[in-house]
């Protein structure tokens, strides 16, 4: 990890797409703001009867083409920096993505794992509370991120739906099926991921099959991608969770790792033949045809960018490559596929989810699956189609798409009053 | 000197809760606000550019009632000033025994280098981009530096047209004819004499024979001033943003509002008994009774063992530092604060809020005397703390303040 600010970082990103094609110079500065960001204490009784007060935080980057959405975040280091980067990353996805929704990004300034269930559930009622002129289906729709899951976003529901004395499952995704969620949705990023690594293997007669693959990141992201590639016969030589992980030339057996994991024990401590301890910095500079960097932000940056060794990054975190390292990869002629894009099924699910819950019809995972596929492969024949035209890098491409959208939908709606 | 004034604010409560013996869990909550919303107001300038503000609501508290706070337009406002402002206001509301809780707003903007339809653009824009988080039974903005009537005009037309209905409640200071109320413009400075009176009562002094310089000459300053004029009192010196101006035998203060009123500044006023005197001076110039009612900070450790005068009046928020009004303390220097000296503006704001919600209209004279009631009412109760427990006014009003806040917690209890 590095520190850097992650909003200017973020921001870079855009300035490198606004060059190519010219971008308005008032759209620049409208998509360089921040529309909102609310800052909320969050006083909790304590189990053992003190009171701590966490801070907690709502960002709408841009509610420009939809109501906001993001994930919401549980981490001890949480910043308003870091939620309006991710809030700024959001708007651009779903503007990719053509889906009707802004970009927004909550987060909790707290360490979870500090918390009884009691606490998690008082604080997440209070967060939800905090934060309600903020939300709603057509304000601004939370989901799951780090540390959060289904049971934060049934507690969310809850107290939203309490408040407004009627149910609003679409006020958040990431639900439980049983009140609102939508099948496929946890495994979505992992399986659009696959979509979009199986069209670029394709297009560059890459055989994916017989392909050597390095993952960082062993939760709901790194484990369903791992999963899905070795279904395929690719070989998973390499993969690590936070505390690192194991490799092997050999390939991996996914499905046991998934059952040793599941049992609470960490990839390290796994035993097998012919395996060897590595850590996530090793991961990183594994030689392979294909790494997925799956965990956290800022992983890849100016100073191990160059040990990178692979044909293909796939971006399955949000934002784990820093501007000089995306440079410094381009240079080595590495193919990037952006965040944006590469991890947009969950956003595209997520998407999903909502639209179920507002017309409270549910689809199946065919369905689900089906339609993720022709939005994702859409967004992704735009980035190939300019990239080649125009020559620029996945990703600034991806940024053009996407903020060409947005200056046109602010072109139309004018500024207020 | 950079002072971070929420940092401030938050030692003001450390040490009134270490005197008051206050439960270390409420002591966390008061120092943690409630919400901040900081919003983007893009305005499209006359001249076809894109310019981005920034824009703060913030709410220290609503334990006690509706979030109550003014709003300024100035280019140096930030989260922690209007934090810091909206934690004073949680205080002033609670020491008057106001059912309202502290908020306050900014907007971080030069509004004299906007052009009155860009001024309008903006306030419409903020309020808009706010707009969920204020309300007649949520939070009522007032005006506040840089903001005026007009602009309360705008807030509340903005806010109406967005719920379909008049809301004159949203917002206080607006003009009379869309709900406002009689005196609320000389409020503050009326409130300032009610509490100076009945200090000068409490020390045996008499109010009309005690030299007085004003520091600030706008809706505060200049009303103080001319109620003391009235009074008798000699006002040795007021001053403005181009400067401060003095006359040992007494200014004619008809004559320099009568100048101001013109939008003249002070520095331009012809008359050769009157001397020119920088805002730096001004305050250590020798008087009786100090009254600063300009900005922040102005009475801070480096000028603070040079103030030569009896009573420090504070009629501006925070003019005075924590490590000053130490120093003031030891020199026997009277220091009425804030929160209770410059509270009859959020006062009349509050009548004028209860006015708007019952549609029911006071006069002139209901006002004062509604307003001298609670705020000596206040003052009484402060000045017994203070005696009794041999500490500083403003330590007595805060403890009242918070005393207030805390009990409201303990029987709110946390949600959920």
């Amino acid at each position: 990890m590095i520190d850097i600010n992650p909003f200017e970082s973020a921001k870079k990103k855009l300035d490198i797409a606004a060059n190519v094609i010219d971008l308005d110079a008032n759209t620049l500065k409208y998509l360089k703001k921040v529309e909102r960001s609310l800052i909320v204490s969050i006083p909790v009784n304590m189990d053992d009867g003190s009171l701590q007060i966490f801070e907690g935080y709502i960002v709408h980057h841009s509610t420009l083409r939809g109501p906001g959405k993001g994930g919401l975040r549980y981490s001890p280091d949480v910043t308003l920096d870091e939620i309006q980067a991710l809030a700024f990353l959001m708007t651009f996805k779903s503007s990719l993505l053509e889906l009707p929704l802004g970009g927004s990004k909550g987060g909790v300034r707290v360490d979870k794992k500090k918390l009884s269930i009691n606490e998690l559930r008082k604080l997440t009622r209070r967060y939800t509370s905090e934060i309600l002129p903020m939300i709603g289906e057509d304000i601004n729709i939370l989901a799951p991120d780090m540390n959060t899951g289904e049971q934060e976003m049934a507690w969310i529901m809850d107290t939203y739906s309490m408040n407004k004395g009627r149910p609003s499952p679409g006020v958040v995704t990431g639900k439980p099926i049983e009140i609102g969620g939508t099948v496929g949705r946890t495994e979505a990023p992992g399986t659009g991921m696959f979509y979009i690594l199986e069209t670029l293997c394709e297009r560059q007669n890459f055989s994916l099959s017989s392909s050597k693959i390095a993952i960082q990141g062993f939760g709901k992201v790194g484990s369903v991608v791992a999963q899905i590639l070795s279904s395929v016969g690719c070989k998973i030589i390499a993969i690590t969770d936070s505390e690192g992980g194991i490799h092997s030339d050999k390939g991996l057996n996914i499905n046991k790792l998934i059952s040793w994991k599941q049992k609470g024990s960490t990839l390290k401590d796994y035993e097998g033949s012919n395996m060897k301890v590595i850590t996530n910095e090793e991961l990183l500079s594994t030689e392979c045809n294909i790494l997925i960097t799956a965990a956290t932000e800022n992983q890849i940056f100016s100073r191990n960018a160059d040990n990178v060794n692979c044909e293909i990054l796939l971006e399955g975190a949000n934002s784990p490559t820093t501007s000089q390292a995306d440079e410094i990869l381009n240079e080595k002629g590495i193919t990037v596929i952006p965040d944006i894009l590469a991890n947009a099924g969950g956003l595209c699910v997520s998407y999903f989810e909502y639209i179920q819950d507002l017309h409270s019809y549910f689809w199946n995972l065919e369905r689900v699956n089906r339609e993720m596929k022709r939005i994702l492969l859409k967004a992704f024949e735009a980035i190939l189609n300019l990239s080649s035209k125009i020559d620029i890098s996945y990703r600034t491409a991806a940024y053009v798409i996407g903020a060409e959208r947005l200056s046109k939908a602010h072109e139309l709606r004018g500024l207020f009053p | 000197m950079e002072l971070n004034p929420f940092e401030v604010a938050k030692k003001q409560i450390d040490i009134v809760a270490k005197e008051m013996g206050l439960d270390p869990n409420i002591t966390r909550y008061l120092k943690s606000i409630e919400r901040a919303l900081i919003v983007s107001v893009p305005i499209m300038m006359d001249d076809g550019s894109l310019q981005i503000f920034e824009g703060f609501r913030v709410q220290h508290s609503t334990i006690r009632g509706p979030g109550k706070g003014g709003i300024r337009f100035a280019p140096n406002v930030n989260l922690d000033e209007v934090s810091a402002l909206a934690t004073w206001m949680t205080w002033k509301c609670s020491l008057l025994k106001l059912p309202l809780g502290g908020a306050k707003g900014g907007v971080c903007v030069n509004p004299r280098e906007l052009s009155n339809k860009e001024l309008e653009k903006l306030t419409r824009r903020y309020t808009s981009e706010i707009i969920n988080i204020i309300g007649p039974d949520i939070d009522i903005p007032a005006p506040d530096v840089n903001t005026n009537a007009q602009i309360m005009a705008w807030i509340m037309d903005t806010y109406s047209m967005n719920k379909g209905r008049a809301v004159p409640g949203v917002v206080t200071g607006k003009p009379i004819e869309i709900g406002g109320s009689v005196g609320r413009n000389s409020a503050t400075g009326r409130g300032l004499y009610f509490v100076i009176e009945a200090m000068c009562e409490k020390l045996n002094i008499k109010l009309e024979s005690q030299t007085i310089i004003v520091q600030g000459f706008g809706n505060v300053g200049g009303w103080i001033a001319n109620l003391l004029y009235d009074r008798g009192c000699k006002i040795l010196a007021v001053s403005d943003i181009s400067s401060g101006i003095y006359y040992k035998e007494g200014l004619d203060i008809d004559k320099l509002l009568e100048w101001v009123r013109k939008g003249k500044y002070l520095k331009d006023y012809k008359d050769e008994r009157y001397s020119l005197v920088s805002n730096k001076d001004l305050l250590i110039t020798e008087c009786d009774i100090l009254i600063p009612a300009a900005l922040e900070n102005q009475i801070t450790k480096e000028n603070a063992d040079e103030i030569k005068c009896k009573i420090v009046l504070e009629g501006a928020n925070g003019p005075t530092t924590p490590e000053a009004d130490k120093i003031l303390f030891i020199k026997g220097i009277q220091v009425i604060p804030d929160i209770l000296a410059n509270s009859g503006g959020v006062c009349v704001s509050y009548f004028e809020y209860v006015q708007d919600i019952r549609a029911y209209f006071w006069d002139l004279e209901r006002i004062n005397k509604e307003l001298k009631r609670i705020i000596i009412e206040a003052f009484e109760e402060v000045y017994k703390i203070h005696k009794s427990r041999d500490i500083n006014l403003r330590t007595a009003a805060y403890i009242i303040a918070v005393q207030r806040i805390a009990t409201a917690i303990k029987f709110r209890g946390i949600f959920p």
